[in-house]
Protein backbone atom coordinates (compact mmCIF):
# COMPACT_ATOMS: atom_id res chain seq x y z
CA UNK A 1 0.00 0.00 0.00
CA UNK A 2 2.85 2.45 0.75
CA UNK A 3 5.05 1.63 -2.01
CA UNK A 4 2.00 2.21 -4.41
CA UNK A 5 0.94 5.77 -2.69
CA UNK A 6 4.77 6.82 -3.01
CA UNK A 7 4.69 5.20 -6.97
CA UNK A 8 1.19 7.23 -7.67
CA UNK A 9 2.94 10.47 -5.50
CA UNK A 10 6.30 10.01 -8.44
CA UNK A 11 4.04 9.63 -10.91
CA UNK A 12 1.89 12.92 -9.95
CA UNK A 13 5.16 14.97 -9.41
CA UNK A 14 6.48 13.89 -12.97
CA UNK A 15 3.45 13.51 -15.48
CA UNK A 16 2.53 17.38 -15.32
CA UNK A 17 6.73 17.97 -16.30
CA UNK A 18 6.04 15.10 -19.75
CA UNK A 19 3.14 17.45 -20.51
CA UNK A 20 4.79 20.69 -19.88
CA UNK A 21 8.01 19.24 -22.00
CA UNK A 22 5.92 18.21 -25.22
CA UNK A 23 4.27 21.37 -25.64
CA UNK A 24 7.13 23.47 -24.68
CA UNK A 25 9.79 25.06 -26.93
CA UNK A 26 12.85 23.03 -27.93
CA UNK A 27 15.50 25.08 -26.01
CA UNK A 28 17.72 23.78 -23.26
CA UNK A 29 16.62 24.52 -19.76
CA UNK A 30 19.75 23.30 -17.77
CA UNK A 31 21.38 25.59 -19.73
CA UNK A 32 21.73 27.98 -16.08
CA UNK A 33 24.01 25.60 -14.49
CA UNK A 34 26.53 25.27 -17.05
CA UNK A 35 26.50 29.03 -17.06
CA UNK A 36 27.46 29.29 -13.46
CA UNK A 37 31.45 28.42 -15.26
CA UNK A 38 31.52 30.70 -17.74
CA UNK A 39 33.66 33.45 -16.57
CA UNK A 40 32.98 37.19 -17.62
CA UNK A 41 35.39 39.68 -17.61
CA UNK A 42 34.57 42.63 -14.98
CA UNK A 43 37.77 44.36 -15.60
CA UNK A 44 39.29 43.93 -18.83
CA UNK A 45 43.45 43.81 -18.50
CA UNK A 46 44.76 42.28 -21.41
CA UNK A 47 48.40 41.89 -21.93
CA UNK A 48 49.69 41.60 -25.48
CA UNK A 49 48.40 37.64 -25.77
CA UNK A 50 48.11 37.28 -22.22
CA UNK A 51 44.60 37.94 -20.44
CA UNK A 52 44.90 39.00 -17.22
CA UNK A 53 41.39 40.10 -16.45
CA UNK A 54 39.65 40.56 -13.28
CA UNK A 55 36.19 37.70 -13.51
CA UNK A 56 34.76 36.03 -10.97
CA UNK A 57 37.32 33.39 -10.40
CA UNK A 58 39.97 35.93 -9.81
CA UNK A 59 37.69 37.81 -7.51
CA UNK A 60 37.34 34.66 -5.07
CA UNK A 61 41.15 34.15 -5.77
CA UNK A 62 41.82 37.30 -4.43
CA UNK A 63 39.23 37.32 -1.93
CA UNK A 64 40.85 33.71 -0.49
CA UNK A 65 44.09 34.93 -0.50
CA UNK A 66 43.48 37.86 2.18
CA UNK A 67 41.55 35.64 4.16
CA UNK A 68 44.40 32.61 4.74
CA UNK A 69 46.33 35.85 5.40
CA UNK A 70 44.31 37.08 8.20
CA UNK A 71 43.58 33.51 9.55
CA UNK A 72 47.54 33.53 9.80
CA UNK A 73 47.81 36.92 11.46
CA UNK A 74 44.65 36.21 14.08
CA UNK A 75 45.29 32.60 14.84
CA UNK A 76 49.32 32.33 14.57
CA UNK A 77 50.27 35.92 15.98
CA UNK A 78 48.91 35.19 19.51
CA UNK A 79 50.77 36.23 22.84
CA UNK A 80 51.21 32.83 24.47
CA UNK A 81 50.42 33.14 27.93
CA UNK A 82 49.84 30.50 30.99
CA UNK A 83 46.43 29.99 30.01
CA UNK A 84 45.81 29.18 26.54
CA UNK A 85 42.89 31.20 25.08
CA UNK A 86 40.32 29.48 22.39
CA UNK A 87 42.14 31.47 19.21
CA UNK A 88 45.58 30.05 20.40
CA UNK A 89 44.36 26.10 20.72
CA UNK A 90 43.10 27.05 17.09
CA UNK A 91 45.93 28.10 15.56
CA UNK A 92 48.16 25.52 17.50
CA UNK A 93 45.21 22.56 16.25
CA UNK A 94 46.06 23.95 12.75
CA UNK A 95 49.78 24.44 12.90
CA UNK A 96 49.83 20.50 14.36
CA UNK A 97 47.75 19.20 11.67
CA UNK A 98 50.10 21.33 9.29
CA UNK A 99 53.41 20.07 11.11
CA UNK A 100 52.41 16.41 12.05
CA UNK A 101 50.03 15.08 9.16
CA UNK A 102 51.34 16.74 6.05
CA UNK A 103 55.10 18.16 6.28
CA UNK A 104 56.47 14.73 9.04
CA UNK A 105 54.58 12.41 6.26
CA UNK A 106 56.30 13.54 3.34
CA UNK A 107 59.09 15.42 4.15
CA UNK A 108 62.48 14.27 5.03
CA UNK A 109 63.54 15.82 8.39
CA UNK A 110 66.14 18.05 7.16
CA UNK A 111 63.66 19.30 4.64
CA UNK A 112 61.09 19.97 7.01
CA UNK A 113 62.47 23.90 7.41
CA UNK A 114 62.88 24.78 3.73
CA UNK A 115 59.43 23.01 2.45
CA UNK A 116 56.70 23.42 5.45
CA UNK A 117 55.74 27.28 4.72
CA UNK A 118 54.86 26.22 1.15
CA UNK A 119 53.01 22.98 2.14
CA UNK A 120 51.66 24.57 5.27
CA UNK A 121 49.95 27.81 3.10
CA UNK A 122 48.73 25.60 0.52
CA UNK A 123 46.46 24.23 2.76
CA UNK A 124 45.26 27.00 4.48
CA UNK A 125 44.79 28.11 1.30
CA UNK A 126 43.26 25.71 -0.48
CA UNK A 127 41.18 25.10 2.91
CA UNK A 128 39.68 28.86 2.39
CA UNK A 129 39.50 28.99 -1.34
CA UNK A 130 37.38 25.57 -0.76
CA UNK A 131 35.08 27.20 2.07
CA UNK A 132 34.74 30.10 0.71
CA UNK A 133 32.85 28.25 -2.19
CA UNK A 134 30.35 27.16 0.22
CA UNK A 135 29.35 30.63 1.84
CA UNK A 136 27.10 32.81 -0.47
CA UNK A 137 28.78 35.46 -1.45
CA UNK A 138 27.81 38.60 -3.64
CA UNK A 139 30.01 37.95 -6.44
CA UNK A 140 28.21 36.47 -9.15
CA UNK A 141 27.26 37.81 -12.93
CA UNK A 142 23.44 38.06 -12.74
CA UNK A 143 22.82 41.33 -11.21
CA UNK A 144 19.16 41.92 -9.04
CA UNK A 145 17.58 45.75 -8.40
CA UNK A 146 16.63 45.95 -4.20
CA UNK A 147 15.58 49.78 -3.80
CA UNK A 148 16.73 50.93 -7.05
CA UNK A 149 20.11 49.49 -6.75
CA UNK A 150 21.26 47.08 -9.06
CA UNK A 151 23.34 44.43 -6.71
CA UNK A 152 24.82 40.67 -8.04
CA UNK A 153 23.21 37.99 -6.57
CA UNK A 154 23.76 36.18 -3.69
CA UNK A 155 26.06 33.01 -5.38
CA UNK A 156 28.39 29.53 -4.55
CA UNK A 157 31.28 29.33 -6.78
CA UNK A 158 34.43 28.27 -5.85
CA UNK A 159 37.62 29.74 -7.78
CA UNK A 160 38.90 25.74 -7.04
CA UNK A 161 36.06 24.68 -9.44
CA UNK A 162 37.63 26.22 -12.20
CA UNK A 163 40.70 23.99 -13.62
CA UNK A 164 42.84 26.95 -14.29
CA UNK A 165 43.12 27.53 -10.40
CA UNK A 166 44.20 24.15 -10.05
CA UNK A 167 46.41 23.42 -12.75
CA UNK A 168 48.43 26.73 -11.65
CA UNK A 169 48.68 25.36 -7.90
CA UNK A 170 49.69 21.64 -9.30
CA UNK A 171 52.47 23.28 -11.73
CA UNK A 172 53.85 24.95 -8.96
CA UNK A 173 54.77 21.98 -7.18
CA UNK A 174 55.51 20.24 -10.27
CA UNK A 175 58.38 22.85 -11.11
CA UNK A 176 59.33 22.62 -6.85
CA UNK A 177 59.72 19.18 -7.24
CA UNK A 178 62.04 19.17 -9.93
CA UNK A 179 64.03 21.97 -8.94
CA UNK A 180 64.82 20.37 -5.61
CA UNK A 181 65.34 16.83 -6.46
CA UNK A 182 67.88 18.14 -9.30
CA UNK A 183 69.16 20.65 -6.71
CA UNK A 184 69.48 17.97 -4.02
CA UNK A 185 70.78 15.11 -6.28
CA UNK A 186 72.43 16.51 -8.92
CA UNK A 187 70.93 16.29 -12.58
CA UNK A 188 72.05 12.75 -13.77
CA UNK A 189 71.12 11.06 -10.48
CA UNK A 190 67.74 12.50 -10.10
CA UNK A 191 66.67 11.18 -13.49
CA UNK A 192 68.20 8.33 -13.04
CA UNK A 193 66.39 7.35 -9.62
CA UNK A 194 63.42 7.69 -11.72
CA UNK A 195 64.26 4.20 -13.56
CA UNK A 196 63.42 1.59 -11.21
CA UNK A 197 65.64 -1.50 -10.85
CA UNK A 198 65.03 -3.62 -13.95
CA UNK A 199 66.48 -5.81 -16.46
CA UNK A 200 68.11 -3.37 -19.23
CA UNK A 201 65.55 -5.14 -21.99
CA UNK A 202 63.02 -3.44 -20.13
CA UNK A 203 64.36 -0.07 -20.72
CA UNK A 204 62.47 1.10 -23.60
CA UNK A 205 58.98 0.34 -22.42
CA UNK A 206 59.47 1.62 -18.82
CA UNK A 207 61.17 4.90 -19.49
CA UNK A 208 58.65 6.18 -21.79
CA UNK A 209 56.24 4.84 -19.01
CA UNK A 210 57.94 6.34 -16.13
CA UNK A 211 58.72 9.96 -17.40
CA UNK A 212 54.91 9.95 -18.50
CA UNK A 213 54.05 9.02 -14.89
CA UNK A 214 55.52 12.51 -13.93
CA UNK A 215 53.04 14.39 -15.84
CA UNK A 216 50.56 12.15 -15.00
CA UNK A 217 50.82 13.31 -11.39
CA UNK A 218 50.49 16.76 -12.47
CA UNK A 219 46.80 15.89 -13.75
CA UNK A 220 46.11 13.81 -11.17
CA UNK A 221 46.61 16.38 -8.82
CA UNK A 222 44.95 19.29 -10.59
CA UNK A 223 41.80 17.22 -11.82
CA UNK A 224 41.56 15.66 -8.44
CA UNK A 225 40.72 18.93 -6.67
CA UNK A 226 39.38 20.65 -9.30
CA UNK A 227 36.45 17.44 -10.00
CA UNK A 228 35.98 17.39 -6.36
CA UNK A 229 34.65 20.91 -6.17
CA UNK A 230 32.98 20.95 -9.65
CA UNK A 231 31.43 17.86 -9.07
CA UNK A 232 30.13 18.92 -5.14
CA UNK A 233 28.88 22.53 -6.87
CA UNK A 234 27.08 21.07 -9.76
CA UNK A 235 25.21 18.03 -7.49
CA UNK A 236 24.05 21.33 -4.98
CA UNK A 237 23.12 23.58 -8.00
CA UNK A 238 21.46 20.09 -10.03
CA UNK A 239 18.92 19.12 -7.52
CA UNK A 240 18.44 22.64 -6.47
CA UNK A 241 17.41 23.35 -10.58
CA UNK A 242 15.41 20.28 -10.54
CA UNK A 243 12.89 22.31 -9.70
CA UNK A 244 12.90 24.62 -12.26
CA UNK A 245 13.95 22.47 -14.99
CA UNK A 246 10.86 20.13 -14.63
CA UNK A 247 9.24 23.58 -13.73
CA UNK A 248 7.41 21.56 -10.56
CA UNK A 249 7.20 23.38 -7.33
CA UNK A 250 6.49 20.26 -4.95
CA UNK A 251 9.64 18.32 -6.30
CA UNK A 252 11.35 20.96 -3.94
CA UNK A 253 10.16 18.93 -1.19
CA UNK A 254 12.54 16.25 -2.12
CA UNK A 255 15.82 18.35 -3.89
CA UNK A 256 16.02 20.80 -1.37
CA UNK A 257 16.83 18.02 1.52
CA UNK A 258 18.88 15.89 -0.85
CA UNK A 259 20.57 19.49 -2.02
CA UNK A 260 21.22 20.47 1.65
CA UNK A 261 22.50 16.70 2.19
CA UNK A 262 25.72 17.09 -0.41
CA UNK A 263 25.95 20.59 0.72
CA UNK A 264 26.64 19.59 4.19
CA UNK A 265 28.60 16.59 2.99
CA UNK A 266 31.17 19.06 0.93
CA UNK A 267 31.51 21.37 3.75
CA UNK A 268 32.10 19.58 6.85
CA UNK A 269 34.20 16.49 4.50
CA UNK A 270 35.50 17.44 1.36
CA UNK A 271 36.59 20.66 1.92
CA UNK A 272 38.84 19.67 4.18
CA UNK A 273 39.81 16.72 2.74
CA UNK A 274 40.96 18.21 -0.48
CA UNK A 275 42.72 20.42 0.72
CA UNK A 276 44.93 18.00 3.05
CA UNK A 277 45.26 15.80 0.39
CA UNK A 278 46.99 18.46 -1.81
CA UNK A 279 49.26 19.50 0.79
CA UNK A 280 49.82 16.16 1.80
CA UNK A 281 51.05 14.86 -1.94
CA UNK A 282 52.95 17.67 -2.92
CA UNK A 283 55.21 17.11 0.15
CA UNK A 284 55.10 13.18 -0.79
CA UNK A 285 56.22 14.13 -4.27
CA UNK A 286 58.76 16.79 -3.72
CA UNK A 287 59.94 14.49 -0.52
CA UNK A 288 60.46 11.40 -2.78
CA UNK A 289 62.42 14.13 -4.70
CA UNK A 290 64.77 15.33 -2.34
CA UNK A 291 65.20 11.59 -1.03
CA UNK A 292 64.73 9.11 -3.70
CA UNK A 293 64.42 5.42 -2.29
CA UNK A 294 67.51 4.07 -4.05
CA UNK B 1 11.76 6.91 -9.54
CA UNK B 2 12.84 4.69 -12.09
CA UNK B 3 9.70 4.32 -14.15
CA UNK B 4 9.98 8.44 -13.78
CA UNK B 5 13.27 8.29 -16.13
CA UNK B 6 11.82 6.50 -18.58
CA UNK B 7 8.95 8.63 -18.64
CA UNK B 8 11.20 11.71 -19.54
CA UNK B 9 13.04 10.14 -21.73
CA UNK B 10 10.60 8.81 -23.57
CA UNK B 11 9.26 12.41 -24.24
CA UNK B 12 12.67 13.23 -25.69
CA UNK B 13 14.55 12.64 -29.64
CA UNK B 14 15.58 8.74 -28.97
CA UNK B 15 19.22 10.02 -29.87
CA UNK B 16 19.14 12.18 -26.88
CA UNK B 17 17.74 9.49 -24.84
CA UNK B 18 20.46 7.16 -25.48
CA UNK B 19 23.46 9.87 -24.82
CA UNK B 20 21.60 10.32 -21.60
CA UNK B 21 22.03 6.77 -20.61
CA UNK B 22 25.34 6.36 -22.16
CA UNK B 23 26.47 8.96 -19.97
CA UNK B 24 24.79 7.91 -16.74
CA UNK B 25 26.49 4.60 -16.96
CA UNK B 26 29.58 5.48 -17.44
CA UNK B 27 29.77 7.63 -14.19
CA UNK B 28 27.52 4.88 -12.28
CA UNK B 29 30.32 2.25 -13.52
CA UNK B 30 33.27 4.57 -12.25
CA UNK B 31 31.14 4.91 -8.97
CA UNK B 32 30.87 1.27 -8.36
CA UNK B 33 34.71 0.94 -8.69
CA UNK B 34 35.09 3.80 -6.06
CA UNK B 35 32.72 2.09 -3.74
CA UNK B 36 34.16 -1.12 -3.91
CA UNK B 37 37.25 0.89 -2.97
CA UNK B 38 36.19 2.83 -0.35
CA UNK B 39 34.41 0.40 1.34
CA UNK B 40 37.86 -1.68 1.58
CA UNK B 41 39.69 0.67 2.98
CA UNK B 42 37.07 2.12 6.02
CA UNK B 43 36.88 -2.12 6.28
CA UNK B 44 40.56 -2.38 6.94
CA UNK B 45 40.20 0.83 9.24
CA UNK B 46 37.41 -0.85 11.37
CA UNK B 47 39.55 -4.18 11.37
CA UNK B 48 42.82 -2.40 12.51
CA UNK B 49 41.31 -0.04 14.82
CA UNK B 50 39.82 -3.08 16.25
CA UNK B 51 43.10 -4.97 16.95
CA UNK B 52 45.06 -2.08 17.79
CA UNK B 53 43.30 0.29 19.15
CA UNK B 54 46.23 2.71 19.93
CA UNK B 55 47.52 2.93 16.09
CA UNK B 56 44.09 4.84 15.72
CA UNK B 57 46.15 8.33 15.05
CA UNK B 58 48.67 7.21 12.98
CA UNK B 59 46.32 5.65 10.71
CA UNK B 60 43.35 8.00 10.42
CA UNK B 61 45.72 10.28 7.99
CA UNK B 62 46.82 7.14 5.74
CA UNK B 63 42.97 5.92 5.61
CA UNK B 64 41.84 9.57 4.21
CA UNK B 65 44.56 9.84 1.93
CA UNK B 66 43.95 6.35 0.40
CA UNK B 67 40.04 7.70 0.81
CA UNK B 68 40.78 11.14 -1.63
CA UNK B 69 42.87 8.82 -3.81
CA UNK B 70 40.08 6.21 -4.37
CA UNK B 71 37.06 8.89 -4.50
CA UNK B 72 39.10 10.89 -7.31
CA UNK B 73 39.01 7.68 -9.68
CA UNK B 74 34.86 9.03 -9.85
CA UNK B 75 35.83 12.36 -11.09
CA UNK B 76 37.94 11.04 -13.57
CA UNK B 77 34.74 9.87 -14.70
CA UNK B 78 32.68 12.60 -14.41
CA UNK B 79 35.31 14.32 -15.90
CA UNK B 80 35.10 12.22 -18.94
CA UNK B 81 31.16 12.11 -19.44
CA UNK B 82 31.55 16.04 -19.10
CA UNK B 83 34.13 15.82 -22.06
CA UNK B 84 32.02 13.69 -24.03
CA UNK B 85 28.91 15.43 -23.16
CA UNK B 86 30.37 18.59 -24.33
CA UNK B 87 32.36 17.06 -27.48
CA UNK B 88 29.38 14.78 -28.97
Amino acid sequence: MKRLAALLFGLALVLPSVALAQEGEEEDKGAFISEEWELHEWIPIHLGPIDMSINKAVAYLLLGALCSCLIGIVLMRVKVGRGPTRRQALGETIYEVAQVQVAEQGLPTHAIGRWFPYVASLMVFIWTVNMLGFIPLPLSDEKVTIVGVELPTLAIFAATSTLSVTLALALMTFVFTHVEGIRANGSWNYFKSWIPEVPKVMYPLIIPLEILGQFMRLISLSVRLYANMLAGHMLILTFVGLIIVLENVFLAIVAVPAAAIFYLFEVVIVVSIQAYIFAALSAIYIGSAIEPEH
Amino acid sequence: MLSSLFFLAAAEDGADAGKAIALALGIGLGALGAGVGIGNIFGSMIQAVARQPELRGELQGIQWLGFALTEAVVFYGLIGGLLAYVLV
